[in-house]
C-alpha cells in the first residue's frame, strides 16, 4: 500500500521555508488592513462620505420691482451659463480646443480657468456667462464630443426698460470680498448675486429671498443618486414702487441729452412719482458681470452718469432757496405782508455792492412781489436783518444739511455754511456778505435737489415733512400684500398759517406776473419758484421749484439742469411740461 | 472505476475543498453586491451573479476531470501542454480580440477566453516536469538558466499581448518552484541582483500607461483623478469598512461605483467596505487555509514531480493574493492581477479550480494503490 515518499530532504526544508514565507507576508496583510481599518478607520469613513454627499445650493428668484399701476419693471431671465466639471474631462486640451470652437473663447483662456480653479473637480467651472441661444444649440448637439462640459441656467435681474429709472432701482453684482467679511457667512457665500446699489441695494434683504439648497448623494460620474435633504428656496419678496412709469418716461424723455434732475412727489404722502436723472446708464450691464472696458467708460465719464443726481449731487440752489429765507424772516419779525423795501438795483454793506439781477432795480416791492420778481436786494435786507446765527437756526428747521431719509442708499447731506463751518473749513470767520450771498442761495451753500424739493413740499404741507419714499408696497412672491409703506410725518414746523399763505402767494404770483411765467398754464392754477445759480463750475445750474393746483396741491415738483442755464428760460418750461403730462393737459 | 471513486471519497482533502466552495459563495455574495446596480446587465441584478455561477461549475467540471488524471501522465506530455501553450499565445497575438489596447482574448464559439490564464497551468505542468527530471543537474547554472528560457519565452508572448501582471506571475511561479526544488540560494539571489540590475533596460519596454502605474504606485496624489484615482478611492473604501463594515450592499463607495474595477481588479476593496476587517480577515484566513493545505500536500507528494506540482499551483494562487490584496491597499503597484475564486471572470476562475484540482490530484495521488 503506502510507499514512503520519495520526495527529498532538502525539497521539504524548502516546503517550510515557503510556509513561513506565506505566513509571514499573510501576517503583514493583517497587520496593514489592521491600520487602514481599524486604526484609520474613521477617517477614511469622513473621506467616503465627503466623496458622495454633496451640497447644492439653489438660488432663490429675487423679487420682482413694479411701478405704482403693477407695470413689470425688473425681473429675472433664465441665462445660461457654460462650465466645465474637470472631474469628467477626459482630455483638457482637446475639449478646450473644441470648445473654443464654439464660444469664441480661446482654448488657452479656457485651459487657465479650469486649472486655475481646481479646488473641488466636480464643482463646475464657469466658462462662459449667458451664452447665446445658437450657441446653445451647437452645444447641445455636440454634446458627445464636449464630455465634462455642462450647461447651467441661472436666474439673471433683466431690467425692462433698459436705462428707466436706473438710478432708483440700481443694480446687482457679485458680492466681492469686502461685502462677504462685512456681512459673512452663513447669511452669503462667494459668488452669490446681491444689490450692489439704488433700491436694490436698500432692498436688498427683502428681495434677495433665502437660498434653499440640498444635500444629495453623487456616484463617482457625479450623478444625483438620492437626495438626502431639500430646503426649498424662499423667493424674494416684490416691490411696487411708489414711481409712475409713465411720468418717469416721459420726464427721462425731456432730460434726453442733458444734465439734471426731476422729482415728482405726491405732498400729502411722501410718494415719490417720478425721480429722473441723466445721463443714465443700463443696470443690465451689470447683470451679467460688467466687463472692465465697460466699468473703466462708466466711472470715468466726466458727466457722471452712476451719480444719482437727484440725492448724490450737492448744487448751489440759487433763488429757489429764497423761500427759506422768506419763511426765516417772517418767523422772525423780520418782515411781514406789508413791508415794502425798495430796490434800486443794488445793495451796499460794509462798502461791498450786491447788484440785483435787474440792473434799474425794482423799485418798491411787498414781500409776494419780491418772490414773484425774485428780486434780490429785498432778500439781502432779509438776510442783514436776520444775521447768521437765527438764519442757521431756520434752515436746520427745514431739515436742510441732513439726509431726508429716502429710501435710497448713499445720500448726501449738503453743506450748510455756518459761522463755526467757515471757520472750520474755510479758515476764515464770517463775513455779514457771507450772510447776504446765503439770503439769495448762493456762497457756500450747496444741497441736493431731493433737500431743495423737501423746502417746496413743506411749505405746500404747511411745515409737514412726510418721508419720501419709492416704494409703496411689499408683495409676496404669491401676490400677497405683506407691507404697506403708509405716508409718515417725521417732523413739523411750527410756523403761523400766515407765513406758509404769504409764500405760497408769492409762488402763485412768480408764475403769473413774476420769473416764472413760462410754467403758467392755462387750465391749471400752477405756483412755483425759478432759481439760477451761479456756480464755479460754469455756466449757472437752472431751477425750478413748483406745485399744482394751487388750492388744492396735488403734486410738488423740481427740476434741475445742472450748468442748463436760466430757471425760469430753461427749467420752467420743463416743469411746465410735466405738469402738463401729469394732468393730462393737452398743448 | 468503482474502486477508484471510493478511494477518491475516503482520500479527498474536505477542509481544502470546504475552503474552496466557501470562497465561491463568499465571492458570490461579494459580486452580487457589487454589481446588482450595474448597467451592463441590463435590468437583471443577477447578470454577473449568473455567469460568474457558470464558470465556477465549468470550473468544478475541469477540476473533476484533473483529479482522475494521473498527474504521472505528465512525464509523457508536459512538452506537449507547453507547446499547446505557446501556440495558444501566439495566435492570441494574431487573433487575438482587441480591448483597451490589449489583444488578450481568443474567441471560441460564443465565449472568449484567456490563454494566458491556461498557460500559467500548462507552465506548472511543464516546470514540475523539468525540475523533477533535471534536479541533479540544476547545481550546473546553465541548467538552472534553461528554466527561465521556457519561461521566458511564455512571459515574452504574454508581455506582448501587453499584460505586465501575468508574465509577472509567471516569473513568479518559476521563482518558487526553483526554491522548491533546491536550486542554490546563491544563483536565485545572483538572479535578483541581475534582474534589479536591468530594470532601467526594462524601463524602456514598458508602455506609457505602465510606467505611469509605476510612478503613481509610488506617489498616487500626483494625479488623485487620473491614475492615482484608483488606489486612493480602494483605500477609501477599504478604510471606510472600519471593523464591521458598512454591511453588504452598504458600501459608500462600491454601491456608487467610486471603486474602479470593483467586481474585478479590486473586489477586495467591496469586501473591505462592506464586511469591515471581520470580513477581510475571513477571507484572508480561507486563503491560509488553501495554501496551508497545498503546502501539506507539497511535503506528503508520493514523489518529486507531485511536490513541486503542488508548490507551483500554491505559488499561483498565494502570488495572486498578494499582489492583489497589497495593490488594494496601495502597497504594491497597480499590476491589474485578479484575486482568486472572488474576482469576475471566467478563465480566471476556472484556471483557480484547475489549480485545485491539481493539487488534490497530488493528494490522492501520495499513496500508490
Amino acid at each position: 500500500m503506502r510507499e514512503s515518499s520519495t520526495v527529498p530532504e532538502d525539497v521539504k526544508q524548502r516546503l517550510n521555508w515557503l510556509l513561513i514565507f506565506v505566513v509571514i507576508c499573510f501576517a503583514i496583510l493583517v497587520i496593514c488592513l489592521w491600520y487602514l481599518q481599524m486604526i484609520k478607520g474613521e477617517e477614511f469613513k469622513e473621506r467616503a462620505v465627503e466623496n458622495c454627499i454633496r451640497s447644492l445650493v439653489e438660488d432663490a428668484p429675487r423679487g420682482r420691482i413694479y411701478d405704482r399701476q403693477g407695470e413689470l419693471l425688473v425681473t429675472n431671465r433664465p441665462a445660461v451659463v457654460v462650465s466645465i466639471i474637470p472631474a469628467e474631462v477626459d482630455d483638457l486640451e482637446e475639449l478646450s480646443e473644441r470648445l473654443s470652437k464654439i464660444i469664441a473663447i480661446s482654448p488657452e483662456e479656457i485651459l487657465q480657468t479650469v486649472k486655475n480653479y481646481r479646488e473641488n473637480p466636480f464643482k463646475p467651472v464657469k466658462i462662459l456667462d449667458d451664452c447665446k441661444t445658437n450657441k446653445i444649440v451647437e452645444i447641445e448637439e455636440r454634446k458627445d464630443e464636449l464630455k465634462g462640459v455642462v450647461l447651467e441656467v441661472k436666474p439673471r435681474r433683466d431690467y425692462l426698460y433698459n436705462d428707466f429709472a436706473a438710478h432708483s432701482l440700481g443694480y446687482v453684482g457679485e458680492i466681492d470680498k469686502e461685502e462677504l467679511q462685512r456681512f459673512g457667512n452663513p447669511k452669503f457665500q462667494g459668488g452669490d448675486i446681491i444689490g450692489k446699489a439704488g433700491l436694490e441695494k436698500y432692498y436688498d434683504d427683502i428681495l434677495r429671498g433665502e437660498k434653499g439648497g440640498k444635500e444629495v448623494e453623487v456616484d463617482a460620474s457625479g450623478q444625483e443618486v438620492a437626495t438626502l435633504l431639500y430646503q426649498k428656496p424662499v423667493p424674494g419678496e416684490d416691490l411696487v414702487l411708489t414711481i409712475d412709469k409713465d411720468l418717469q418716461l416721459y420726464g427721462e424723455s425731456l432730460l434726453f441729452g442733458k444734465k439734471g434732475s426731476i422729482i415728482v412727489s405726491d405732498p400729502k404722502s411722501g410718494e415719490i412719482l417720478a425721480l429722473v436723472n441723466r445721463p443714465s446708464f443700463s443696470p443690465n450691464i451689470f447683470a451679467n458681470g460688467i466687463s472692465s472696458s465697460d466699468w473703466q467708460k462708466l466711472s470715468c465719464d466726466t458727466d457722471y452718469p452712476l451719480t444719482n443726481r437727484s440725492i448724490q449731487g450737492v448744487y448751489s440752489p440759487g433763488s429757489v432757496f429764497k423761500v427759506a429765507t422768506v419763511a426765516a424772516a417772517l418767523e422772525e419779525g423780520v418782515t411781514d405782508r406789508k413791508r415794502k423795501i425798495y430796490c434800486s438795483g443794488s445793495f451796499k454793506l460794509a462798502g461791498q455792492v450786491f447788484t440785483c439781477w435787474k440792473e434799474n432795480g425794482h423799485g418798491s416791492l411787498s414781500i409776494v412781489d419780491a418772490i414773484a420778481h425774485s428780486c434780490n436786494v429785498y432778500f439781502y435786507t432779509l438776510g442783514k436783518d436776520l444775521g447768521i446765527e437765527k438764519f442757521n437756526k431756520y434752515m436746520q428747521k427745514f431739515g436742510l444739511g441732513e439726509k431726508t431719509g429716502i429710501d435710497l442708499p448713499a445720500e448726501a447731506r449738503g453743506t450748510i455754511p455756518s459761522a463755526q463751518w467757515k471757520e472750520r473749513e474755510v479758515k476764515e470767520i464770517w463775513f455779514p456778505g457771507d450772510t447776504i450771498n446765503l439770503s439769495i442761495g448762493q456762497g457756500y451753500l450747496l444741497l441736493t435737489p431731493l433737500q431743495v424739493h423737501n423746502l417746496i413740499t413743506t411749505i405746500v404741507t404747511e411745515g409737514k415733512f412726510y418721508k419720501f419714499h419709492l416704494v409703496k408696497k411689499i408683495i409676496s412672491a404669491d401676490g400677497n400684500t405683506v407691507k404697506e409703506i403708509k405716508p409718515k410725518i417725521y417732523k413739523k414746523l411750527d410756523f403761523s398759517s400766515d407765513t406758509f399763505k404769504i409764500i405760497k402767494e408769492g409762488l402763485r404770483q412768480t408764475i403769473l406776473t413774476g420769473t416764472g411765467w413760462r410754467a403758467n398754464i392755462k387750465e391749471l392754477a400752477v405756483a412755483g419758484k425759478t432759481g439760477t445759480a451761479q456756480n464755479p463750475q460754469g455756466e449757472t445750474h437752472a431751477w425750478f421749484i413748483g406745485f399744482a393746483p394751487y388750492e388744492n396741491p396735488e403734486i410738488c415738483i423740481t427740476v434741475f439742469l445742472e450748468n442748463g442755464g436760466g430757471g425760469g428760460e430753461v427749467a420752467a418750461p420743463i416743469a411746465r411740461a410735466m405738469l402738463e403730462k401729469y394732468f393730462n393737459i393737452k398743448k | 472505476m468503482k474502486e477508484k471513486l471510493d478511494r477518491l471519497i475516503e482520500n479527498l482533502d474536505y477542509t481544502l475543498l470546504f475552503a474552496v466552495v466557501l470562497l465561491c459563495f463568499y465571492g458570490l455574495l461579494v459580486l452580487y453586491s457589487s454589481t446588482r446596480l450595474a448597467v451592463t446587465g441590463g435590468s437583471d441584478p443577477y447578470f454577473f451573479v449568473k455567469r460568474q455561477s457558470l464558470w465556477a461549475l465549468v470550473g468544478f467540471v475541469f477540476l473533476t476531470i484533473i483529479i482522475f488524471i494521473d498527474y504521472h501522465n505528465l512525464e509523457r506530455y508536459s512538452r506537449v501542454i507547453y507547446f499547446g501553450a505557446i501556440i495558444l499565445l501566439i495566435m492570441v497575438i494574431f487573433a487575438g480580440r482587441l480591448t483597451y489596447g490589449a489583444r488578450r482574448w481568443l474567441a471560441i464559439g460564443p465565449f472568449d477566453f484567456q490563454p494566458s490564464e491556461f498557460a500559467k497551468i500548462a507552465l506548472i505542468g511543464f516546470l514540475a516536469d523539468f525540475l523533477s527530471k533535471n534536479k541533479q543537474k540544476l547545481d550546473n547554472f546553465f541548467y538552472y538558466l534553461l528554466p527561465f528560457a521556457y519561461t521566458g519565452l511564455l512571459v515574452l508572448l504574454v508581455f506582448m499581448q501587453p499584460d505586465l501582471g501575468t508574465s509577472l506571475v509567471y516569473l513568479a511561479i518559476l521563482i518558487i518552484m526553483l526554491f522548491v526544488a533546491g536550486v542554490k540560494i546563491k544563483y536565485l539571489a545572483f538572479t535578483f541582483l541581475a534582474s534589479i540590475s536591468s530594470i532601467p533596460l526594462l524601463w524602456i519596454f514598458l508602455k506609457d500607461y505602465q510606467k505611469n502605474r509605476l510612478i503613481l504606485f509610488l506617489n498616487p496624489n500626483l494625479d488623485p483623478l487620473g491614475g492615482g484615482y484608483n488606489v486612493i478611492q480602494s483605500k477609501i473604501a477599504i478604510g471606510s469598512g472600519g471593523f464591521l463594515g458598512n454591511g453588504i450592499f452598504s458600501g459608500l463607495q462600491s454601491q456608487l461605483n467610486f471603486l474602479p474595477a470593483q467586481h474585478t481588479d479590486f473586489v477586495f476593496s467591496v469586501v473591505g467596505e462592506e464586511l469591515g476587517f471581520i470580513g477581510t480577515v475571513l477571507l484572508l484566513g480561507l486563503y491560509a487555509i488553501i495554501l496551508w493545505r497545498g503546502i501539506k500536500i507539497a511535503l506528503e507528494a508520493r514523489d518529486l514531480l507531485g511536490s513541486l506540482l503542488a508548490a507551483g499551483a500554491v505559488s499561483f494562487l498565494f502570488f495572486h493574493i498578494v499582489v492583489n490584496i497589497g495593490m488594494a491597499m496601495g502597497m504594491l503597484p497597480a499590476t491589474g492581477l485578479p484575486l482568486p475564486f472572488l474576482s469576475y471572470g471566467g478563465s480566471f476562475m476556472i484556471s483557480n479550480l484547475m489549480v485545485i484540482g491539481i493539487l488534490l490530484n497530488v493528494q490522492l495521488n501520495k499513496i500508490k494503490w
